[in-house]
């Protein structure tokens, strides 16, 4: 049927092209809803003709005048660059000399140049120096310019309280609380504002007694005029912070004379009137509240190192101030930053010893790495006797020992011959001088020591034992024989003890381990008053190591068990056989002049001793690594 | 049927039986009228579904297309820059608010054609690096849509590089924005600021109060926490993969790329070079390059060619010296190779300096100094040289190796580890922030979202530490040394079931310890009540009890509110017999180590090589790496963590199990403080000698067995092995002294 079928046929025809017309018109929108989803982002778009798009500095041709050389500084501005001159600095050390104040010398000029008398960096002369310092008079002329000030060039203006004066040509400015407009980031220094009676030295530790907060405390004290605090509410969570709360800006009770609250966090504002409106505006209770345990654990440790690190005393802000700009002068050898931040801080961890953190010993755990697995034992001979050569057989056994050193003392000369060892022996002469115990000398290989004396008799399991120990503490001194230190309520002094007693907070050093590091902070960062006092009563240089590391670790030594039949072993210096002698006078005298030095006492006691984990049990010998620890 | 069978034998008769012009016609047309039905079709439903399901509903437009705006030739200009401006003066953090994912929202103006008054386009529409920039804002957590929701407004208007730009009609442009206010909260990208003759360090397009994210700031026009120092995009990084190299010996020591250079520094470094002979390379740009070599990827040195930016990884040291401008690309480039970069552009503000440490990952040497610069740079690491060439033995040499040797002075110089870390910052700096323009657009918006959330801002180690020291590394919550005052005291948590009998004695023997401040039991059984108040022992302290919801073991490690001290006592409602000498000396032990687990019982880990796997010892060995804390004291934040920061599945593995939660809690705190535990004592078990197990070796088996189960299950969750091993356990100073037991602090000590 032809006619059927090409009736059929043209339908068919005749419906695609109507679709297909329809199609065309009206575009069929069922598959995706027209336009984006409401309250979908939209983004930006995605352009069709992106790839075309020319590259930012495509019509940049290259400059092809010639670049500019560096400008003289503009007068208002001045960068560490520009405007100091560290060729002065012979060996990129800084040395500060004091021109006498302009003006009458105050209270506050004065605690400035005892300061830095103590200072390493304190040059005797100008012409040694490379900074001069320069210290204003409090009225607006600052008093008549030193001479050689040279338009200020390479001085420093320094200032305890906010600087009478606010610019003076090229010299760097460091004041307390310095205004943003004038302040020169990276050329001048912000100094703490602190009270009148600021210690000068020493100062108290930060009062912080536990690393987290008390549960119940305030979250939040604000600072109000005469001393006065407002905390909040320790239930602040009662009130949601919505349109209700208005009228109670969650502050309540007074405490007038009181002199910090027991809150977590404090606010000074700098208009108090706006206290409460601020903290309503920024929801800063909500925004503290939230804060995670963890955070807030950290923060109050940080604020506690700070502040003993470098706030308690007039010294510490004066020497950080030298410290910074010694590290401005040092550039790529300054201090690395984990150093200003993290125990024990700037102050006391020299660059000069390494700019590799994991040489000291105390950024192992930051670092992810572990203490080195050998020691170098530095021997002590003031009367060349018998005992050193078995002395150095025991040593020389331990499987730890690196090297051998002796430190040669002794007037009489040195033995030609040394026993077979199965490590290197090397003499160094001394000076004799008893600070020489302590020198950095360049042939210790090692990280960790093993300080001896001639005299020490200590056995192969004890030095083994004693230095797998030194490895869990490597900041710390780990020593056999201890002292402790107490307050002598008759002579009004402290004092030290080396009876055999519950605690101790010393280790003698005729036989200790302890880090490398410690040689160098020793000779370089101790005042040379003390340690000119430890070469003129020996028995000195004991205390100011111990005093030393507790100031940097302020933590306890390490005591581990010490044989029987050493007993009788005797503190420095100290004569013949027999018990343990008081410490002579003289040593007393010499333990409170230390103290007095430092300015507080840094020991710190333990009543702990670290022993094999067998220690004198009733289990088979056979079972036990140190044995001959045991022996009576 | 039939029918139909005839129409199927006939079909193929159909066409033939027409004439054969019109059958050629007819299948040409049908054809094409199915094809155009097929392809109208696939059109409308296909490209829409591919759309929506790609890009989220972003609409695809021509560049072209976008609207036309035309400026009026007395539209206002906003004013010049303001240079006193900082975050409290000129940005309105109101507009934030408080924000409980602590992230500003970010708003970008959507894109406009800005003509003058006869018609002239103003700039060209976008470049493709702002472009790039808006679209990784747009796809970033910070991106809003809502104006009325936004913080901080991006406007679409291309400042990227001044050169091309009309100036006042730019200015304009801003002025006109509907949220501008004086620009306040408005963020401005540009790299290449300034023209000539003086090129300006900073953007000369008045922007008033806006933020500017610019590169190649000098302290001069640099506001201080308020404009960001942002790097110069360098192009090269997309085009040019350089793969990472180990740091250690490179070919040259230092080397000069850039081909704009001033010709007195070019004279300096050339002095340099023939100073140094082959050790110091400066390179500049080829004269006699045949056709079709891109001259910028090539760099010669007389007639030697390199490729370029390959070269710079030939080197440790590279020269970034300003050009006209403070700001250079090259520096990007440099980081890329790992080459340590030497800059050379005085008070210039280095790209991020407000976070990163670029002391670590640079020189910066004086322009004054330049002809000192091979010194300054061999100084870098020489200091005590014997001492460096003493670590040169140690371990880290696997990691960094430090001795390179200079071909042309056939010396072994050393190089300091900060070397080795200088490299590697250096390239990491460029991996994180520097090698795409997303990388800089998201770090700027977070540099910006740190001021105003500081206290959720990201730390220092996080912006500057690589991924593989954030690794290794190990940050102990309780970092500072501290020695808690004894009269603090502690609380002693016991968790019990039923056994009241024995938990009556335990809390009587407990409440002896004289630094006990309060005794918290925590009853987990929840099918019987506790006994009544008046059955309780009357002891001198506060006693808690707290009733828990499930019978879990991990309730004995929850952070219940009524821990008031610092110190934690966990034990178990049967040990019995503890001495209080013991459990005070336990405590005094903890402050002197309060980040520790301090216990009495202590037990090991091993390797087991057999089997391949760790093994759980309870031999009595010369080692510790655990204390069971059916007794042991601790720090209460470990109560938190372990509740909220136990990695993995651990916590409730441990519910399901009831076992190893002891395990758990020494993997732990080793975890986070990468200290080992304190053993106290010489006790080596909780078990009293007379009672001993029935069937106790078979049972000692499967205990055994689970127990080395957790160990494994534990290290595979943690991903490493955090226990510590030590030799050592804490007895009290005199203890088995030939001393007189009456003057000894803890006479009783306890026995095994």
């Amino acid at each position: 049927m032809p006619l059927w079928r090409r009736k059929s046929f043209w339908l068919a025809l005749s419906v695609s092209w109507l679709l297909l017309i329809l199609l065309g018109v009206f575009p069929l929108r069922l598959a995706v809803p027209p336009g984006p989803l409401p309250g979908c982002s939209q983004g930006w778009p995605r352009w069709l003709d992106a790839a075309f798009l020319q590259s930012f500095s495509q019509s940049e041709t290259l400059p092809k005048d010639a670049p500019q050389l560096s400008q003289a500084p503009r007068g208002s501005s001045c960068t560490w660059g520009a405007c100091f001159d560290t060729s002065k600095c012979k060996g990129n050390a800084l040395k500060i000399f004091a021109h006498s104040p302009a003006g009458t010398t105050t209270e506050a000029h004065r605690r400035i140049l005892d300061s830095l008398e103590g200072s390493r960096y304190y040059a005797l002369s100008p012409t040694e120096a490379c900074l001069h310092l320069f210290l204003p008079s409090q009225d607006h002329t600052c008093g008549p310019l030193p001479p050689y000030w040279n338009g200020g060039r390479n001085h420093l203006v320094l200032s305890l309280y906010p600087a009478p004066c606010t610019r003076l040509g090229q010299a760097m400015v460091a004041e307390a609380s310095p205004s943003l407009d004038i302040f020169r980031p990276g050329f001048d220094v912000a100094l703490p504002y602190l009270p009148e009676a600021h210690p000068l030295q020493g100062g108290a530790p930060g009062q912080l007694q536990q690393h987290s907060p008390q549960p119940g405390a305030t979250l939040l004290a604000v600072a109000e005029e005469k001393g006065r605090w407002r905390i909040t509410d320790t239930h602040a969570s009662t009130c949601p912070w919505g349109k209700h709360c208005e009228q109670d800006p969650g502050l309540h009770q007074t405490h007038p004379g009181e002199t910090l609250p027991n809150a977590t966090f404090c606010l000074i504002p700098g208009h108090r009137s706006a206290a409460s409106s601020l903290l309503q505006a920024l929801q800063v209770l909500t925004a503290l509240r939230d804060m995670l345990p963890s955070k807030i654990l950290s923060l109050r440790q940080q604020t506690q190192f700070l502040w003993t690190a470098y706030f308690s005393s007039v010294e510490k802000v004066i020497h950080t101030t030298l410290e910074i700009i010694q590290d401005r002068i040092w550039g790529t050898s300054a201090h690395p930053s984990l150093m200003w931040n993290s125990p024990p801080g700037a102050l006391l961890a020299l660059p000069t010893f390494s700019t590799s953190l994991k040489d000291f010993p105390f950024y192992h755990l930051q670092q992810g790495s572990s203490p080195e697995s050998s020691f170098s034992a530095l021997i002590w001979v003031g009367v060349s006797s018998e005992p050193l050569l078995k002395l150095i057989q025991v040593v020389a056994g331990s499987r730890y020992c690196a090297q051998i050193l002796i430190l040669w003392s002794s007037e009489k000369p040195p033995p030609d011959r040394w026993p077979e060892t199965t490590v290197p022996l090397t003499v160094i002469e001394g000076r004799r001088k008893a600070s020489d115990r302590f020198f950095p000398y360049g042939d210790i290989s090692t990280n960790v020591i093993l300080s001896l004396d001639a005299h020490s008799t200590l056995s192969t399991s004890e030095v083994d034992f004693a230095f797998v120990v030194w490895q869990s503490f490597p900041e710390r001194m780990v020593g056999f024989l201890t002292q402790n230190h107490f307050w002598d309520e008759a002579r009004g002094a402290w004092g030290y003890s080396t009876e055999m007693a519950n605690e101790f907070s010393m280790v003698l050093t005729t036989a200790v381990f302890y880090h490398r590091y410690y040689h160098t902070l020793f000779t370089h960062s101790l005042p040379k008053a003390l340690r000119t006092m430890a070469d003129d009563t020996p028995t000195c240089v004991d205390i100011l190591m111990n005093f030393l590391v507790a100031t940097v670790t302020k933590l306890p030594p390490i005591k581990v068990p010490y044989g029987r039949q050493h007993q009788e072993a005797v503190p420095l210096a100290a004569e013949g056989p027999g018990p343990v002698p008081e410490p002579q006078p003289l040593a007393q005298d010499c333990f409170s002049r230390v103290a007095a030095g430092f300015g507080h006492m840094p020991l710190v006691s333990s009543r702990v001793r670290l022993e094999p984990v067998l220690f004198k049990d009733p289990v088979s010998v056979q079972r036990k690594k140190y044995r001959s620890l045991e022996k009576p | 049927m039939c029918a139909s069978v005839k129409y199927n034998i006939r079909g193929p008769a159909l066409i033939p039986r027409m004439k054969t012009k019109h059958r050629f016609y007819y299948v040409t047309l049908f054809s094409i009228v199915l094809l155009g039905l097929i392809a109208t079709g696939v059109f409308q439903f296909w490209p829409h579904s591919i759309e929506s399901s790609g890009d989220g509903g972003v609409e695809k437009r021509s560049i072209k297309e976008v609207p036309v705006v035309r400026l009026p030739a007395a539209s206002p200009i906003p004013e010049r820059g303001d240079l006193s401006c900082r975050m409290h003066t000129c940005f309105d953090v109101y507009r934030c608010g408080f924000n409980p994912k602590n992230k500003i929202k970010v708003y970008i103006y959507p894109l406009k054609k800005y003509v003058d008054d006869a018609g002239v386009p103003v700039s060209s529409t976008i470049s493709r690096e702002y472009n790039e920039l808006l679209a990784a804002i747009s796809d970033s957590d910070y991106y809003t849509d809502d104006i009325s929701r936004a913080c901080l407004f991006v406007p679409s208007i291309d400042v990227l590089n001044q050169s091309p730009l009309r100036i006042k009609e730019t200015a304009q442009a801003l002025a006109q924005l509907s949220r501008w206010d004086r620009g306040t909260n408005h963020l401005l990208f540009n790299m290449l600021p300034g023209g000539p003759p003086d090129y300006n360090t900073a953007l000369d397009v008045p922007r008033d109060r806006a933020l500017l994210a610019g590169g190649g700031f000098s302290t001069w026009t640099y506001r201080q926490g308020y404009d960001v120092s942002i790097p110069v995009f360098s192009p090269l990084s997309t085009e040019v993969a350089l793969p990472e190299k180990a740091p250690g010996p490179r070919r040259y020591f230092l080397l000069s790329s850039q081909m704009a250079i001033h010709p007195e520094y070019r004279e300096d470094l050339e002095a340099l070079q023939a100073k140094h002979r082959e050790s110091v390379l400066v390179l500049d740009k080829c004269t006699n390059l045949s056709e079709g070599v891109l001259s910028v990827r090539k760099r010669c040195h007389q007639h030697q060619v390199f490729d370029y930016p390959q070269v710079l990884q030939e080197a440790t040291f590279c020269v970034v010296l300003r050009g006209a401008r403070l700001g250079q690309a090259v520096l990007s480039d440099v980081l890329q190779a790992g080459c340590v970069p030497v800059v050379i552009a005085d008070s210039y503000i280095l790209p991020f300096s407000e976070v990163l440490d670029w002391k670590r990952a640079s020189v910066v040497v004086p322009e004054e100094k330049m002809s000192d610069m091979y010194s300054i740079l061999q100084n870098i690491p020489q200091r005590q040289i014997e001492e460096m060439q003493r670590q040169l033995s140690l371990s880290e040499t696997l990691l960094f190796p430090q001795i390179c040797f200079s071909s042309n002075l056939q010396e072994k110089r050393t190089f300091d580890v900060a070397t080795g870390i200088i490299f590697g910052i250096a390239r990491w700096f460029w991996e994180a922030y520097f090698q795409s323009i997303k990388a800089i657009a998201l770090a700027t918006l977070q540099i910006i979202n740190d001021r105003i959330y500081p206290y959720a801002a990201i730390s220092y180690e996080e912006w500057n530490d690589p991924p593989t020291v954030k690794w290794t590394s190990v940050s102990n919550p309780l970092f500072l040394p501290l020695i808690p005052p004894q009269s603090q005291g502690f609380t002693a948590i016991v968790l019990t079931y039923d056994r009241v009998e024995s938990l009556f004695r335990v809390i009587t023997e407990v409440s002896k310890v004289p630094s006990l401040s309060k005794l918290l039991v925590v009853w987990n059984n929840q099918n019987k009540n506790p006994p009544e108040e008046s059955l309780w022992p009357k002891i001198r302290v506060p006693l808690k009890v707290v009733r828990t919801a499930e019978n879990k073991l991990s309730n004995r490690f929850f952070p219940y509110d009524e821990i008031e001290t610092e110190a934690v006592l966990a034990i178990d409602d049967d040990i019995i017999m503890l001495t209080s000498d013991e459990l005070q000396f336990g405590y005094e032990v903890w402050r002197e180590f309060p980040d520790r687990l301090v216990g009495y019982p202590g037990r090991l880990h091993l390797w087991d090589h057999e089997m391949n796997k760790w093994k759980y010892e309870s031999e009595w060995t010369n080692e510790v790496s655990m204390v069971l804390t059916g007794a042991a004291f601790y720090h209460k934040y470990f109560n938190y963590l372990y509740t909220y920061k136990m990695p993995g599945d651990i916590k409730n593995w441990v519910d399901a199990h009831m076992n190893c939660e002891d395990i758990a809690m020494n993997f732990l705190v080793a975890n986070v403080t990468g200290k080992a535990v304190i053993k106290v004592t010489p006790r080596k078990k909780f078990k009293c000698p007379e009672c001993t197990a029935i069937d106790g070796l078979s049972l000692d088996q499967t205990h055994m067995v689970e127990r080395s189960e957790c160990i494994n299950k534990f290290a595979s969750v943690f991903g490493t092995m955090p226990l510590k091993v030590v030799e050592h356990r804490a007895d009290p100073v005199l203890y088995k002294d030939d001393f007189p037991e009456k003057l000894k602090s803890f006479p009783n000590i306890g026995s095994l």
